[in-house]
């Protein structure tokens, strides 16, 4: 019996290199830099269950991590300013609205599926910006702020580094349990071909509506820690011009993979981070780089990557029972 | 002792546009019976079964399955009676590995096998799901390419693929679509001979339009022309039939040997 059952043991190595990669960046980026870079990585990992494991591609994924960002910062105003429930009520503000808009959102496929999504995202930049700005702060946003107590002390830097890449691996756990799991295998198969799912006696409407509720969540977890890291909230956390951004970042890293969206939003932030010290119109660059994605490597930057690797291994004769 | 209908319908009727695609069709069948659906191309065999297996309501009457009124459920709970279809053209997750194509059913009807964390957090390769697997394999002979990528399995063993899938799901009502449309005759042969040897534990419906491939794997026929069901019987019967010849060779008798 050969068939490969190390899923366990892979996850533990895969955060051990995750860990180490970021740790080795971090003195080269600086930790601001490098803290940005895991949130948005999380935010990738959110929108890549959606679009690469079950096919579905949202225009308006920075409705959920806008959510997530006021969600916070206005329970923070209201409730309390203890930031780890002030996290957790961000991630409730994800999973609410997934819950809400699951039911209309994930009926649709295709292109119906990106615009349902971008309108909603209209709805709600609308509703902060001007319909409920006397509690957003309308253009200008708000700030937020966190108790301390002890050591927890959000405003030092290296402890928001390690909370944060703490978050990123927890969730790589989480949702590399999910894929290697009969639910991800299901999610996987949705992608392919829906209506033979069903035939094979799952409400597939159920699954992709938790699919889409994971998703959410995930993207507002990264609104959350964002706001952690800035302490400031402003209506370009839910603009939805900038959904191009995890789209173009899932896309590079390689969708349908948990590494790739990684390496995809650490690439599409690197670019868009220096790049734009030096070139005034680095969007052009970005445009170039998507490109030659398209075109050179379908599966993403670490598609490739594991293609070569897996490549080597083909060599050793076909495995049997 | 009178078998009791496991799937019954009563006045079935589809229209497309105007296009009235399966009419007013009365079928039924006992629990344990093999049927074969024949007719030319276009006669309705196939939305028929999708009528059955609930892919889409009909415009008008009903669908039974064990006296019970399904024909508003959705296609997931009839899987959940015991009604397993498989597809015309082979639909199998060509992205995903052998193996992988047999764990959501594998899985479905052994709740118990997903060890500890459900259905969300166990391992889907957990060791007794992986042996349920490469039995559901060995069934069809096809255990020796489970690491395999399905998109690479040719057409023959993407069927056999398709039918292991539909026998783990543990049919009480197995429908199958055309199973030999695209092999070559000795894949044929293999398939039927599988079917055969496990026909024992269920009902089971098929489709086919050469007559010859099916007759001595069912005890009934019904011919279809048109989106009706013109004839029914024991096979020797049907075939005798004059309206049968009539619609199924046409009027040149000469052709009658092609069966």
């Amino acid at each position: 019996m050969a068939i490969q059952n190390n899923t366990g043991l892979r996850s533990f190595r895969d955060i051990f290199f995750i860990a180490a990669g970021f740790l080795v960046i971090m003195p080269i980026l600086g930790l601001n830099r490098t803290t940005d870079f895991i949130i948005f990585s999380i935010f990738v990992m959110g929108f890549n269950i959606l679009y690469g494991f079950m096919g579905r591609l949202s225009f308006g994924h920075m409705l959920y991590l806008g959510c997530g960002a006021y969600g916070m910062t206005l329970f923070t105003e209201h409730v309390s300013r203890n930031p780890f429930l002030a996290v957790i009520a961000g991630v409730c503000a994800g999973v609410l609205i997934g819950t809400i808009l699951g039911p209309i959102v994930v009926r649709t496929t295709g292109a119906c599926f990106a615009l349902i999504n971008l309108a909603f995202n209209q709805i709600g930049y609308f509703l902060v910006v001007v319909a409920f700005s006397k509690y957003t702060g309308g253009e200008d946003g708000m700030s937020v702020s966190f108790s301390k107590f002890g050591f927890i002390d959000f405003s030092n830097k290296p402890f928001k580094f390690g909370f944060v890449l703490l978050c990123l691996l927890l969730t790589y756990y989480l949702l590399r349990k999910f894929i290697s799991s009969p639910y991800g295998v299901l999610i996987k198969s949705i992608k392919e071909n829906e209506t033979r799912v069903k035939f094979l006696g799952y409400n597939t409407f159920v699954y992709k509506w938790i699919t889409f509720i994971i998703s959410t969540a995930l993207s507002a977890f990264a609104g959350a820690l964002s706001m952690l890291n800035y302490g400031y909230v402003t209506p370009s956390f839910i603009d939805p011009s900038r959904a191009v951004e995890v789209i173009f970042a899932a896309l590079i890293g390689g969708a349908g993979s948990l590494y790739g969206a990684i390496i995809g939003g650490v690439i599409y932030m690197a670019i868009s981070n220096y790049l734009a010290s030096y070139i005034p119109r680095w969007e052009m660059f970005l445009g170039f780089t998507l490109l030659i994605v398209v075109f050179r490597f379908r599966t993403g930057v670490w598609g490739y990557v594991s293609d070569k690797l897996k490549g080597r291994t083909k060599a050793v004769p076909v495995r049997t029972l | 002792m009178e078998k009791r209908n496991i799937i019954e319908t009563k006045g079935v009727t589809i229209q497309f546009n105007g296009l009235v695609a399966v009419n007013d069709v009365n079928f039924s069948m006992k629990e344990g019976e093999a049927v074969g659906i024949i007719g030319s191309n276009g006669a309705g065999k196939t939305t028929f079964f999708n009528l059955l297996t609930g892919m889409f309501p009909p415009t008008s009457g009903t669908v039974f399955c064990d006296g019970k009124d399904i024909t508003r459920v959705h296609p997931h709970k009839r899987v959940m009676m015991g009604m397993v279809r498989t597809f015309q053209l082979v639909s199998v997750f060509d992205s995903l590995t052998v193996v992988d194509n047999l764990i959501l059913s594998v899985t479905r009807f052994r709740e118990k096998q997903i060890s500890k964390g459900g259905f969300f957090f166990a391992d889907a390769h957990h060791p007794s799901v992986l042996k349920t697997c490469e039995e559901a394999l060995a069934t069809m002979g096809i255990e020796d390419k489970a690491n395999f990528m399905t998109s690479e399995l040719s057409y023959g063993d993407k069927r056999k693929l398709e039918i292991a899938v539909a026998l783990s799901l543990k049919p009480r009502i197995l429908l199958l679509d055309e199973p030999f449309a695209g092999l070559g005759d000795f894949e044929i042969e293999e398939v039927s001979s599988i079917i055969r040897r496990v026909k024992e534990s269920f009902s089971f419906i098929i489709i086919e339009h050469k007559i010859s491939r099916i007759v001595d794997l069912v005890q009934r026929l019904s011919v279809m022309h048109e989106g009706r069901l013109i004839a029914e019987g024991v096979p020797a019967e049907v075939l005798s039939n004059p309206l049968v010849r009539e619609v199924y060779w046409g009027k040149e008798e000469g052709l009658v040997c092609s069966v």
